[in-house]
């Protein structure tokens, strides 16, 4: 469940419904300037506004941050065989005389030289 | 069965934890919290907070981020999370600057000029 499409849209929704509130409350405050009000609060619409998406993009972001993992060290023991321990790169073998023995082994010409 | 196990290896043994799991954690952690006290003073800034409820305002994003990474963790956070406390409280300073940058920035572009 690393991140969907749905959670890269809400965190944009997110953002654009923010930049929203942020506009509103500049011209709120140019309204009130005009009118010579004095400034005590948003209107709550606003408010709301802004908060909604702030949760919105704060969900959005924890899903894209990535996913947690298990921090007990067994649960990655667990998927492994013993004989994965026997697996060991150092002692892989991949050229050795017995190949002699196949039908299909043709001796080469710089071989023979030697 | 399963639950006797579990509180049996929590007082004899210690539980051996992975780092990489750990680190990884910590790291998705870290992202949200930077995102969060970004996101939230921004917000802060927007609403035209002054004064204590701004303060107010980055503790309540604060706990309202570790619920939501809880519920995210699925309601078993010992699985993922060595300590639930120390998620609620690290880096909680760190985060307050970030969030008091952002928070004035907002306001003297929305409210100021």
């Amino acid at each position: 469940m690393a991140a969907k499409a749905i959670h890269k849209i809400v965190t944009f929704l997110g953002f654009l419904s923010l930049l929203h509130a942020a506009f509103s409350a500049v011209q709120h405050r140019s309204y009130l300037r005009i009118t010579e009000q004095e400034f005590t609060t948003l209107p709550i619409d606003i408010i709301i506004q802004g908060v909604a998406s702030l949760f919105a993009v704060m969900y959005g972001v924890m899903h894209i941050a990535g996913d947690f993992k298990e921090i007990r060290a067994v649960v990655d023991l667990e998927n492994k065989s013993w004989e994965t321990f026997r697996n060991l790169p150092s002692f892989q073998i991949f050229n050795h005389r017995g190949k002699a023995l196949s039908p299909e082994y043709m001796v080469e010409e710089a071989d023979r030289r030697r | 069965m399963a639950g006797k196990i579990r509180t049996k290896q929590d007082k004899d043994d210690v539980i051996a934890y992975s780092e990489i799991a750990v680190r990884n954690n910590s790291a998705v952690v870290e992202y949200c919290r930077i995102s969060m006290a970004a996101l939230s003073g921004g917000t802060a800034g927007v609403l035209g907070l002054t004064g204590l409820y701004g303060f107010g305002f980055y503790v309540l994003a604060t706990i309202s981020l570790w619920m939501m990474i809880l519920i995210k963790a699925g309601g078993e956070w010992n699985k993922y999370f060595v300590s639930r406390r120390s998620l609620l409280t690290s880096g909680f300073f760190s985060g307050l600057f970030t969030y008091v940058l952002f928070w004035t920035f907002l306001y003297g572009m929305v409210h100021v000029y």
